[in-house]
C-alpha cells in the first residue's frame, strides 16, 4: 500500500503545500494591484486633505486620484522634498511628507504650508499604530485642526506641542491627554522635518536627518 | 454520516459552554489581551477567527484518514495559514484601514492555541460537517467573552460603542479610565469575566450534582 511507503509522508507534505500554496499566491497576485492602489491612495488622500479648499471627506477613490494628478506634483529642486499644489499654474501651497518612530510604530503624515514657507494649512496621517483611543487620536480632527493656520516660529522648534490646558502662542498645540510619548515623538518628527525643509543644506550630515 | 440537530446542540453547549475556550480551556489570551480596546476591531478579529477555525478544522477533517499520523501538525499548521493569509489578503485589499487598525494580530491567529488545539483534539478524528460545527461554535464561544470584554473596554476607556458617544459616560461626569484602553486594562476586565462566568458554572455544578 502506497501510505506504507517511507517516502510517502514528503511527496504528501509537498502535494499538500504545493496545492495551498499556489491558491495563496494566485490570490495575492489577483489583489496586489489593489493593495497598492490603497497604499498610494491613503498618501494621495493625506497631501489633499492637508491642502487649502480640497473636501476630501466627499471624495470617492477615483475622484480622490483624479484630483491628486491634476493639481499636485512632485517635489522638485525648488520645494526641498514637499508636493508643490498648483491651480492655473500658481502655486497654491506645500505639501511636506513627515516620518519617523511613534510610541509603537513609525508615522507617517503630511503637512501643508501656504506658499509664505511659514503658515501651516494642515496635518493629515496615512501610517500609525498608535493606542486607539490615546496616541491614534492624533488622526482625529479635534487635534489635526489645531494646527491649522498656526505660524512656524523662527527658532529651533518651528511647532511646539504643550501639555494640555496650557495657554498658546501662535506656534503651539495642545498634546493629546494620556498620550505623553505619542505627542513628545510626534513633535521630534515634524520639527526635523520642518527644519530640515527650511535650511536643507545645513543640517546635511546631521544625525537628526533620518 | 449526516448530523443531527441533538448532536449540533451538544457541540453547541459545549463550544459555547461548558468547555468554552475562553473561561474554560483559557486558550488564545493573547489576542484577547491585544484586540479588544475597540469594538469594531474585535468584531473583525472575531469573524476572521470563526472563518479561520470553522473552516480550517473541516479541512483538517477531511483530510484525515489521508494525513500521516507523524506529519499531522506540519500539514494542520499549513491548513490553518492558508486560511489565515486569505483573510489577511482581502482586509488589506479591500479593508485597508481595519488591516491597519489589526496590525499583526491577523496574521497572529495562525498561532492561536484554539485553532490548532480544535484541530487537533476534534478535527482530527470526526467527520467534516461535525469538525465543522465544533469549530464554528468554539469561534463563537472565544467571539462573545471577547465582545463582552471589548464592550466594557471601550464603554469606561473612551465613553463609545462602536465609535459611537454613549449617554453619561462621554459626559463630563464620567473620568474615563485610560487604563482600559491601554493593555492591562484587558488583563483586569478578562480576569473579572473569567471569574463570573466560571462562579456561574461551580454553583450549576453543585445544584445538578
Amino acid at each position: 500500500m502506497i501510505r506504507k511507503q517511507p517516502w510517502f509522508p514528503i511527496a504528501y507534505m509537498f502535494c499538500v503545500t504545493a496545492f495551498f500554496s499556489s491558491i495563496v499566491i494566485g490570490l495575492t497576485r489577483l489583489t496586489s494591484e489593489r493593495v497598492e492602489a490603497n497604499e498610494q491612495l491613503a498618501f494621495e488622500r493625506a497631501v489633499l486633505s492637508v491642502l487649502p479648499g480640497m473636501d476630501v471627506d466627499k471624495m470617492a477613490r477615483s475622484e480622490i486620484h483624479k484630483t491628486f494628478t491634476e493639481s499636485v506634483n512632485a517635489p522638485d529642486a525648488s520645494s526641498n522634498g514637499a508636493y508643490i499644489a498648483r491651480q492655473n499654474g500658481q502655486i497654491t501651497a506645500y505639501a511636506l511628507p513627515i516620518s519617523g518612530q511613534g510610541f509603537w510604530a513609525p508615522i507617517k503624515g503630511v503637512i501643508g504650508i501656504e506658499t509664505d514657507k511659514k503658515t501651516i494649512t494642515g496635518i493629515a496621517f496615512y501610517e500609525q499604530n498608535e493606542t486607539p483611543g490615546l496616541g491614534a487620536e492624533i488622526t482625529q480632527a479635534p487635534f489635526r485642526n489645531q494646527f491649522e493656520g498656526k505660524v512656524m516660529a523662527s527658532e529651533d522648534e518651528p511647532i511646539n506641542i504643550r501639555r494640555p490646558g496650557a495657554t498658546l502662542g501662535e506656534s503651539e498645540v495642545h498634546a493629546v491627554t494620556g498620550a505623553t510619548q505619542t505627542s513628545n515623538r510626534l513633535e521630534i518628527i515634524i520639527n526635523t522635518a520642518l527644519r530640515q525643509w527650511r535650511h536643507p543644506n545645513s543640517e546635511k550630515g546631521d544625525g537628526d536627518s533620518r | 454520516m449526516k448530523l443531527t440537530g441533538s448532536e449540533n446542540k451538544k457541540l453547541m453547549i459545549e463550544g459555547l459552554w461548558n468547555n468554552n475556550p475562553v473561561f474554560k480551556q483559557v486558550l488564545g489570551i493573547c489576542s484577547t489581551l491585544a484586540v479588544t480596546n475597540l469594538v469594531l476591531n474585535t468584531m473583525v478579529m472575531c469573524m476572521a477567527l470563526v472563518f479561520t477555525l470553522s473552516l480550517s478544522a473541516a479541512t483538517v477533517s477531511i483530510l484525515r484518514n489521508l494525513t500521516p499520523h507523524n506529519i499531522r501538525m506540519m500539514v494542520e499548521t499549513l491548513i490553518i495559514a492558508f486560511y489565515v493569509i486569505i483573510v489577511d489578503v482581502l482586509l488589506k485589499a479591500y479593508w485597508p484601514e481595519m488591516s491597519g487598525n489589526l496590525g499583526p494580530y491577523v496574521g497572529l491567529i495562525i498561532t492561536n492555541c484554539i485553532v490548532m488545539g480544535r484541530c487537533e483534539a476534534y478535527g482530527n478524528t470526526n467527520p467534516p460537517g461535525k469538525a465543522f460545527m465544533d469549530g464554528l461554535f468554539n469561534a463563537l464561544g472565544y467571539s462573545f467573552v471577547l465582545l463582552i470584554v471589548a464592550t466594557f473596554r471601550e464603554l469606561f476607556g473612551m465613553g463609545t460603542f462602536l465609535g459611537l458617544a454613549m449617554p453619561y459616560f462621554s459626559g463630563p461626569y464620567w473620568d474615563k479610565w485610560i487604563i482600559m484602553v491601554m493593555p492591562p486594562g484587558a488583563f483586569f476586565m478578562l480576569g473579572i469575566v473569567v471569574w463570573v462566568f466560571r462562579s456561574i458554572q461551580a454553583v450549576r455544578e453543585e445544584k445538578s450534582s
